[in-house]
């Protein structure tokens, strides 16, 4: 008994490979896409109404010295280390921003709420933040609003009636750009590539598929997909499926896209196990940490990802610009510093600009 | 004289349409019928990988079928393999000496599941308790020790699993070795023999003489021994440790070890069924890459087979019953 039902288990499993219609770009979802120009000129943004808060009868700061705190979703990590030192960097060169950061130690909601809670009882100017959620984090936003404190997010978003402005780091329609760009150059307009990924409903990874086939379609148009493979969050998973990519996919396979920061150097080290370093190429989104033996070994060319010294300094001007009256609904962009103007986006987001791309000359700057 | 013959020829009937030559006959269609569709499956590079890929859900199911046999579970060995891989790697990236950085996580395996035995064995707290509490203590202290930071920069020389002697990935090495090792020990050692009788009958093991308690403790060790070995795999197959739990490794490791005919009461399964089984279920998550058919079959599948073996389990049992 047991022997006719693994037998027919393993027949039915074979059937079924005849019966399995090949899609080409699974992992994508089906909402709308918004590709970028080709060129890099920065793409249409629609026109959306300021959504943002605002504080009740901020004091007038304009000129003055601007005491900040930051609270990160949780501090101690290289990430928002990143973040912090960025903030100081803009706090020194404009000289009238005081900054601090202090948050949980672990990523955690209430542990969140408490500091911030603290910081408006203690009385700072404004508070910088990258949310633990959304949601709960929402009610203590908007009582420091209601204090006349000025809320300015960064990295992950609030309620945008929680805040005024929210510093965002990559659009989803930039991300899929950058890695389409970074693959065409490295393996050529008529290349064949993979990806790997986390799993086909991971909404963030699902939107990033659907921008990158979109831009490619409309400025690599020769490139070719070969297949989407899931490997969740686990490093030796997704080995085994990249690893299963080139073994089936052998000279055809140029190039292979790595969808988390999970996937992209398990999809660098089974191009290395494998011999392959030069003929197969290796993109992805991941940390610079656990990219640099592969960017080191020269076998990976380019890793996209924002450059979180950049969004803390961002956050910082942002802060400044609306404290001296120069950020206000309405307004599409703003200034800050040496990262020139960067353009209001989605009614109260101000966008970072093009995703960062960490390569073997800059890559030893992070530690994160 | 006759009844040695019997069997003989029993035994010799048991290996061929038993569990193992089930699925040995399963993992040689597979190969054949993707192979087809396919011939790149069957590239020596593909066939190693696939070996390759599974080996130390193997090595850790012949411990846990051995858990299994003696008629309890540990549902901990995942976050255990998570911990003793990030232990590993620490202290090779700490300086010691490499063979130390190996040593010592499988020793520290051996104690945290010699903890897990005793609460077992001597306290009779059900194993699927004990060891639902050691995983949460486990994977609880994995991220407050490395908040989630990932290791690399490992030495030169570390990464065990990467080596091939006689151009074969160590991992298999280590999948077949132990796996003889340890099939010949439970069939002809008194000890590996005393797991079968606890875990068949434990009131008649205890009448033979056979104590429980000590048998139990001395599974788990020998478990513990198994998962470290599986960890220290796990810890060099790649040259950056993600120093997290993987996602349901302890179910892949049980399904290894159920699948391969062991049986979830008790008493019965090899631990060459569970070797064999860990092969399978590598070779299907390979093929399903091959023939473009979603990586999600392969849990349903995983499933299927599950049930598929417990219900045969349930109806040989029955039979057996009936008989008497």
């Amino acid at each position: 008994m047991r022997k006719t039902l693994i037998f027919a288990l393993s027949v039915g499993l074979m059937g079924g490979t005849a019966l399995a219609q090949e899609q080409r770009w699974d992992g994508a979802d089906d909402l709308p896409v918004n590709p970028l120009d080709c060129a890099g000129a920065p793409g249409e943004v629609a026109a959306k109404p300021y959504d943002g808060g605002q504080p009740n009868n901020p004091p007038d700061l304009a000129g003055k010295e601007l005491v900040l705190v930051d609270v990160p979703k949780l501090i101690g990590i290289g990430y928002f280390n990143a973040t912090s030192k960025g903030m100081q960097l803009a706090a020194d060169e404009l000289g009238n921003v005081k900054v601090t950061t202090d948050g949980p130690t672990k990523a955690n909601i209430d542990e969140q709420i408490t500091f911030i809670d603290n910081f408006i009882t203690r009385g700072v100017h404004g508070v910088l933040f990258a949310a633990n959620d959304p949601v709960a984090i929402a009610p203590v936003l908007k009582k420091a609003l209601d204090k006349g404190i000025h809320v300015i997010g960064y990295d992950a978003n609030a309620q945008p009636d929680a805040r005024e402005w929210f510093v965002n780091q990559a659009e989803f329609n930039g991300i899929g750009k950058a890695l389409i760009d970074n693959m065409a150059a490295e393996i050529g307009e008529d290349g064949s590539f993979a990806i790997v990924t986390s799993t086909f409903t991971t909404p963030n990874q699902a939107r990033w598929i659907a921008e990158m086939w979109a831009y490619q379609q409309k400025c690599h148009p020769n490139m070719k997909w070969l297949e989407t493979v899931e490997a969740q969050e686990d490093n030796i998973l997704s080995f085994n499926q990249a690893t299963t990519l080139i073994n089936k996919y052998g000279p055809e396979l140029n190039g292979l896209f790595g969808m988390t920061s999970v996937a992209t150097p398990a999809s660098a080290e089974a191009v290395t196990q494998a011999g392959k370093c030069g003929e197969v190429a290796v993109v992805g989104l991941a940390t610079p940490n656990g990219m640099r033996p592969y960017v080191q070994s020269g076998c990976v060319k380019s890793v996209v990802l924002w450059n979180p010294v950049d969004l803390g300094y961002a956050a910082v001007h942002v802060a400044r610009a609306v404290a001296d009256g120069k950020l206000k609904p309405g307004d599409t962009q703003v200034d800050a510093g040496k990262l020139g103007t960067l353009p209001v986006v989605n009614g109260s987001e101000i966008l970072l600009g093009p995703p960062f791309v960490y390569n073997m000359d800059n890559i030893d700057e992070f530690d994160f | 004289m006759a009844i040695a013959i019997g069997g003989r020829t029993r035994r010799l009937r048991r290996i061929v349409v038993g569990q193992e030559g089930v699925l040995l006959a399963a993992i040689v269609l597979l190969f054949l019928v993707v192979g087809a569709l396919n011939p790149r499956f069957l590239a020596e590079t593909n066939l190693q990988s696939i070996f390759l890929g599974n080996a130390y859900i193997a090595v850790a199911a012949i411990g846990m079928s051995m858990v299994i046999i003696s008629g309890n579970i540990d549902v901990s060995v995942g976050s255990l393999i998570g911990c003793m891989a990030t232990l590993s790697g620490s202290l090779a990236v700490a300086g010691w000496p490499i063979p130390l950085s190996w040593l010592v996580p499988i020793v520290a395996s051996m104690a945290i599941t010699s903890v897990m035995g005793f609460l077992v064995a001597y306290l009779r707290i059900p194993s699927i308790v004990a060891s639902l509490g050691m995983m949460s203590i486990l994977k609880g202290s994995l991220i407050i020790v490395t908040g989630g930071a990932w290791i690399s920069n490992l030495p030169d020389g570390y990464a065990l699993a990467q080596m091939r002697p006689l151009s074969v990935p160590m991992p298999v090495w280590f999948m077949v070795v132990l796996t003889a090792a340890a099939a010949a020990w439970m069939r002809y050692s008194a000890a590996g023999r005393a797991i079968y009788a606890v875990g068949g009958n434990a009131e008649a093991a205890r009448l033979a003489g056979i104590s429980r308690e000590r048998v139990v403790m001395m599974v788990f060790m020998v478990h513990g021994l198994f998962a470290g070995i599986a960890a220290v795999l796990f810890a060099t197959q790649l040259s950056v440790i993600q120093s997290t739990v993987p996602p349901n490794l302890e179910l892949t490791i049980i399904t290894a070890s159920v699948v391969g005919g062991v049986s979830i009461l008790g008493g019965t399964g090899t631990v060459v069924g569970s070797t064999l089984a860990a092969v399978l279920l590598a070779a299907i998550g390979s093929s399903l890459i091959f023939v473009n058919i979603s990586p999600y079959w392969l849990r349903a599948v995983q499933g299927v087979l599950i049930l598929a073996t417990v219900l045969a389990d349930l109806a040989r049992r029955r039979r057996q019953a009936a008989h008497r």
